[in-house]
């Protein structure tokens, strides 16, 4: 799985203010460690960033471009900051994101077939968040329709099927168990297009030393139904291993539970025994809450 | 070809809990099919329950026509739970709102005793409801869980925020718990399962939250449906308990039912008769000519 680095984030407040005050070592320092921990890509999140767009944009990408040769996603709403970001990449980029909003398909799209590069498009559209997996694809397919004739091939396309936080009251395991379908369909549908998700949203809500575990087993079950990449935090060692294949005993009992086989609790460590159990909300087996870890 | 009409058979049974001692006790849950899923098979020992509610001091924001039917005891709240049961309750709910610090923060000794000494007046079980402030309960529930002690009261509300000294109060001194959440199914279970660890599941009943008609009542509707849903297909355990729906005061606060008495009436009526469709086992009422009405539209079933 391709892993799209997530820690430069403007809504981290050490990002906001090293953007602001064009300290490029806070930002180097966090794309060097997500590059030597094994990502990818690097996401540069920037917010709206309204003012002095174009200068900044130019400096951030430069900033990290001094420090890593890996290739940049370029994460803004500002279709003007978008451009100014593309436009400074030395590799191909990531343009992160479009969807098919009248406006994103009239300002962002064009820009993706302008630089020649990657982008990620979102299932939103104008009537806003597709409510189940039906109108989610029939949403895609328009969009991506759309930028085919604009010239953007599918290899080109990064779907997002925008994941919701599983915490959402009695609504989240219902959006956790659409999106794995989703990903499962999703090559049938649109033959050779790539996939990605923000793995963080999942557990957005959740006690922090609980969001690991939701992040980690998720991405193991998006996996196995063909997620191509996910924009997620590197430094988090127990997620790279598992996506790299190397906790093949964790990965094969997340398997076995997506499978539905039976399976004895009582044989398993006390990390196993978390795994099973968290896939099992996952796929909403059993009834999420906060303690689900405890029952 | 013949039809034949698929019939269901559930997995799951909502826990039978057991409220008051001896000959003043009910037993409410126990079903093991969806509320009124009579074609399918199961079976529901124990038919809704109902109960009037009591308040602990003389009520300040009543409209006539909710105080008429208690107008002469209503400043006497042992004497107004005696009259309830001219009114065949199963139960009496006293609600101790002079607690609450914004209203007369009255202390939790003088709270305790009187719920004891209602307790003994009357033939049916007693439930207490705190006043919801979440500090003043922990002072004034375990005070009642320990004046009361063996009564098996039903005790609530028993809050994420208080459920360790409330929740550990009742079960030392032989009660029974509400445990209430707000609205939100997620965080009912996560209450369930943190008080099941030192509290018996079997002497938990849950309150999540009754909203009047017109004042969010479907969402405390889709609540109390997809808890039994949960519980009765899916066998989840820690939402097989028992429902209480505690909504007369809900219902009594709106403007609708302030206006007039007829409307007051379907008012509460109409939001007691949907939980109790959506599953509800025992419900709290104000008005006793609402729970007249109720009743006989359930023996005209």
């Amino acid at each position: 799985m391709v892993i799209i680095g997530e820690n430069i984030h403007v809504i981290a407040q050490a990002v906001s203010i090293a953007i602001r005050e064009k300290d490029a070592k806070v930002i180097q320092d966090l794309a060097k460690a997500q590059a030597e921990a094994g990502a990818d890509y690097i996401d540069l999140n920037v917010g709206p960033m309204k003012k002095d767009t174009e200068a900044t944009m130019q400096w951030l990408v430069n900033a990290v471009q001094e420090v890593t040769d890996l290739p940049l996603s370029i994460d803004t709403m500002n279709p003007v900051a978008m451009e100014a970001g593309l436009k400074a990449c030395q590799k191909r980029p990531l343009l992160n994101s479009a969807s098919g909003k009248t406006d994103s398909k009239e300002q962002m799209l064009p820009l993706a077939q302008k630089y020649n590069c990657d982008v990620v498009i979102s299932v939103m559209t104008d009537r806003g968040m597709p409510p189940d997996v039906d109108s989610k694809i029939e949403s895609i397919m328009d969009t991506v329709a759309y930028a085919n004739e604009l010239g953007i091939p599918n290899e080109d396309i990064w779907v997002d099927p925008i994941l919701l936080p599983i915490s959402t009251a009695g609504e989240g395991q219902r959006f956790t168990v659409l999106n794995l379908e989703f990903i499962k369909i999703l090559e049938d549908v649109l033959p050779g297009v790539k996939s990605t998700v923000g793995l963080s949203n999942t557990s957005n809500g959740v006690p922090d030393q609980l969001r690991p575990l939701l992040n980690r087993t998720y991405a193991v079950m998006l996996g196995k139904n063909g997620l191509y990449s996910a924009i997620a935090d590197p430094l988090d060692k127990e997620l790279m291993s598992l996506i790299k294949g190397e906790l093949t005993g964790i990965v094969e009992l997340i398997y076995k539970t997506m499978d539905g086989e039976d399976i004895d609790l009582s044989s398993l460590s006390q990390k196993e025994v978390e795994y099973v159990k968290t896939a099992k909300v996952l796929m909403a087996e059993t009834l999420y809450s906060d303690a689900w870890l405890e029952s | 070809m013949e039809y034949k009409a698929p019939v269901e058979a559930y997995t799951g049974v909502v826990r039978e809990v057991t409220i008051g001692k001896g000959k003043k006790s009910l037993k409410i849950g126990g079903e093991n099919m969806l509320p009124l899923h009579f074609f399918d098979q199961g079976s529901n020992p124990n038919p809704a329950k109902f109960a009037l509610e009591v308040l602990d001091m003389e009520p300040q924001d009543w409209p006539k026509h909710a105080v008429e039917p208690f107008k002469d005891v209503i400043s006497d709240p042992v004497s107004w739970a005696k009259k309830c049961q001219d009114f065949a309750v199963d139960a009496v709910s006293l609600s101790l709102i002079s607690t609450d610090p914004a209203v007369k923060n009255a202390p939790a000794d003088k709270a305790a005793a009187l719920a004891k000494e209602v307790a003994e007046a009357i033939d049916v079980p007693l439930i207490v409801y705190g006043s919801g402030d979440e500090k003043k309960d922990a002072e004034v529930l375990p005070k009642v869980a320990e004046v009361c002690d063996g009564m098996n009261l039903l005790i609530g509300p028993v809050l994420k925020e208080n459920y360790e000294v409330v929740g550990r109060a009742i079960l030392d001194h032989g009660h029974t718990a509400i445990a209430q959440s707000p609205l939100d199914i997620n965080l009912l279970k996560e209450l369930n399962v943190k008080l099941s660890k030192f509290f018996p599941p079997e002497r938990i009943v849950i309150d999540s939250l009754s909203s009047a008609l017109g004042y969010g009542m479907e969402y405390s509707f889709s609540l109390i449906e997809r808890v039994k849903q949960i519980g009765v297909i899916t066998k989840d355990s820690m939402t097989m308990m028992p429902i209480i729906a505690n909504l007369g005061a809900e219902c009594w606060k709106t403007k609708q039912a302030k206006e007039n008495k007829e409307q007051g009436l379907l008012w509460e009526g109409i939001t007691a008769l949907s939980l109790l469709l959506a599953g509800a086992n025992i419900l709290v009422l104000r008005h006793p000519e609402t729970l007249k009405l109720i009743k006989e539209i359930i023996e005209s079933r």
